[in-house]
């Protein structure tokens, strides 16, 4: 409604909003990507029905929490300091002095924090 | 039927969508009876005892000019892939430090790289989109570069992680920024499968990440920006087998745990998680204690398992690198806090194959070797 104080008669009303009409091909097109997207949804519905019917008969966490604990048991681990055997010797080729055929640097030998 | 009526059948149906997965969350908190943490605490256990000197920088490889973004090592000869913002990829010899190839990139905005299992070619991509193949054994061209042998193209978003099957080394798997995996023959060039995209349990945003078992190789998991992880079977392109939810940020790395049935995530929400890959269960989470007069965290930029399983390696935006026991969910060591530790971001990580060393790669444009230095007791 204008509300600049001009008189107005009826005819001059601005008409109601109304949503602007689609065309038919525009309307087509619509559907059928709503459609598409309704068809989606629905496979996610039986997809999420038949998680949850799974999660009826699961196991609660403990189990693989043991698995968990009992696989890193008994595994040797270089990067540990105390860690099951065998000990590779190479695991100490980080600390070994190394000739680089490039220059005649050699690497410190274990124990320095910083040998580049 | 009509707009109206579709338009309501769309709604009723998102809406049954959200309620069922309101309804597998709280079912699935119902049956975390315990965590890793927890368990471990009744056996008795108590955290790894790291001394300040046990970890030890003992390279550093410098070489680019450009913040490091990725790094792959081979799985024998101590060699190293790299990639960088500097536009190249650089092959190192991690015990010599040396650089066996330097090979600068068509397309200089390269995200990821990886070595194939034979170590012979190595794979890399980024932002054009495409996944560049190198046989290092090729004969360089006129200006010394390697050529190109392969380009693997139709992802229609960047290239955010590649990996090798460890048994097919034919077989390579992509995650990418148009929201799916792709599982590509290398040889060919040809897509054999894409993970995703219109199927309704693929990724609604960008894949970041993405890790293939070592001990089922038709296995793998992708990391995602719509905060999930999900799984796949390389041999079912149709269905994700299963989608991992309580990450509040996007998941940027995932990596299988080396039993092969756990795979742990990091993320913007900075923290780490460990699910359990059969059954879904949430089995731990790493989460740093933070300032509270901290707005942000430091989000989890990459992360690495030692070859046990008992360290989790976590990269943080703010250049820490926490080394957790992931057994007892406690932070042990700090890498980023050490002498010699780098001086930004760290971007990405890795073990070498036999778990002797550790590999950091940062913004700081540096790569850095971690090994044991200190006194080991075998048991």
């Amino acid at each position: 409604m204008a509300a600049n104080g001009e008189g107005e008669g009826p005819e001059a009303r601005p008409p109601p909003p109304s949503m602007p009409q689609p065309t038919r091909t525009g309307d087509f097109l619509g559907k059928h990507r709503l459609s598409a997207a309704i068809a989606r949804l629905n496979q996610e519905i039986q997809f999420l029905e038949k998680e949850l019917n799974e999660l009826e008969t699961m196991e609660t966490s403990a189990e693989a929490c043991k698995e968990v604990f009992l696989s890193t048991e008994g595994r040797s681990d270089a990067l540990l300091p105390v860690t099951p055997g065998p000990e590779n010797p190479t695991w100490h080729r980080w600390f070994q002095r190394v000739r680089s055929s490039h220059s005649r640097r050699w690497w410190t030998s274990k124990g320095s924090s910083d040998i580049s | 039927m009509s707009f109206p009526e579709l338009k309501e059948r769309h709604a009723a149906a998102t809406a049954t969508v959200n309620s069922l997965r309101e309804r597998l969350k709280q079912r699935r908190q119902q049956l975390l009876d315990t965590d890793v943490a927890n368990y471990t605490r009744t056996q008795g256990r108590t955290a790894v005892n790291f001394s300040s000197t046990d970890l030890v920088c003992c390279r550093t490889l410098q070489g680019h000019t450009g913040k490091v973004y990725s790094l792959d090592w081979t799985s024998e000869r101590n060699r190293i892939v790299s990639a960088s913002q500097d536009g190249r990829l650089i092959i190192w010899n991690a015990l010599t430090s040396q650089k066996t190839h330097a090979i600068k990139l068509p397309c200089a905005w390269v995200m990821t790289c990886a070595f194939a299992p034979n170590g012979h070619s190595i794979s890399c991509g980024g932002l054009d989109s495409a996944c560049s193949i190198f046989n290092l054994n090729s004969q360089v061209d006129r200006d010394g570069n390697i050529p190109v042998s392969q380009v693997l193209m139709g992802h229609k978003g960047y290239v955010s992680s590649c990996q090798y099957f460890p048994d097919r080394e034919s077989h390579l798997v992509t995650s990418s920024g148009d929201q799916t995996c792709v599982l590509w023959d290398v040889t060919t060039g040809q897509r054999i499968s894409i993970f995703g995209g219109e199927f309704p349990s693929g990724h609604t945003s960008d894949v970041l990440s993405v890790s293939v078992s070592s001990s089922n190789s038709n296995m793998f998991v992708s990391g995602s920006c719509d905060a999930t992880a999900r799984l796949w079977d390389a041999r079912i392109a149709s269905r994700a087998i299963r989608t991992y939810n309580g990450h509040q940020g996007d998941v940027n790395t995932v990596k299988f745990f080396p039993d092969g049935q756990r795979f742990g995530t990091g993320s913007d929400d900075g923290m780490c998680r460990l699910f359990d890959m059969r059954t879904g269960h949430l089995l731990q989470v790493y989460a740093q204690q933070h300032n509270n007069n901290e707005p942000d965290f430091p989000m989890v930029t990459s992360i690495a398992f030692s070859i046990s399983g008992r360290l989790l390696f976590a990269g943080y935006s703010n250049g820490d690198c926490y080394v957790w026991d992931t057994l007892l969910a406690e932070v042990v060591l700090n890498l980023g806090k050490l002498q010699s530790s780098h001086e930004g971001r760290i971007s990405c990580l890795g073990l070498s194959d036999d778990g002797s060393a550790l590999c950091t790669g940062s913004w700081d444009k540096n790569l850095k070797i971690w090994a044991f230095g200190g006194l080991r007791k075998v048991i």
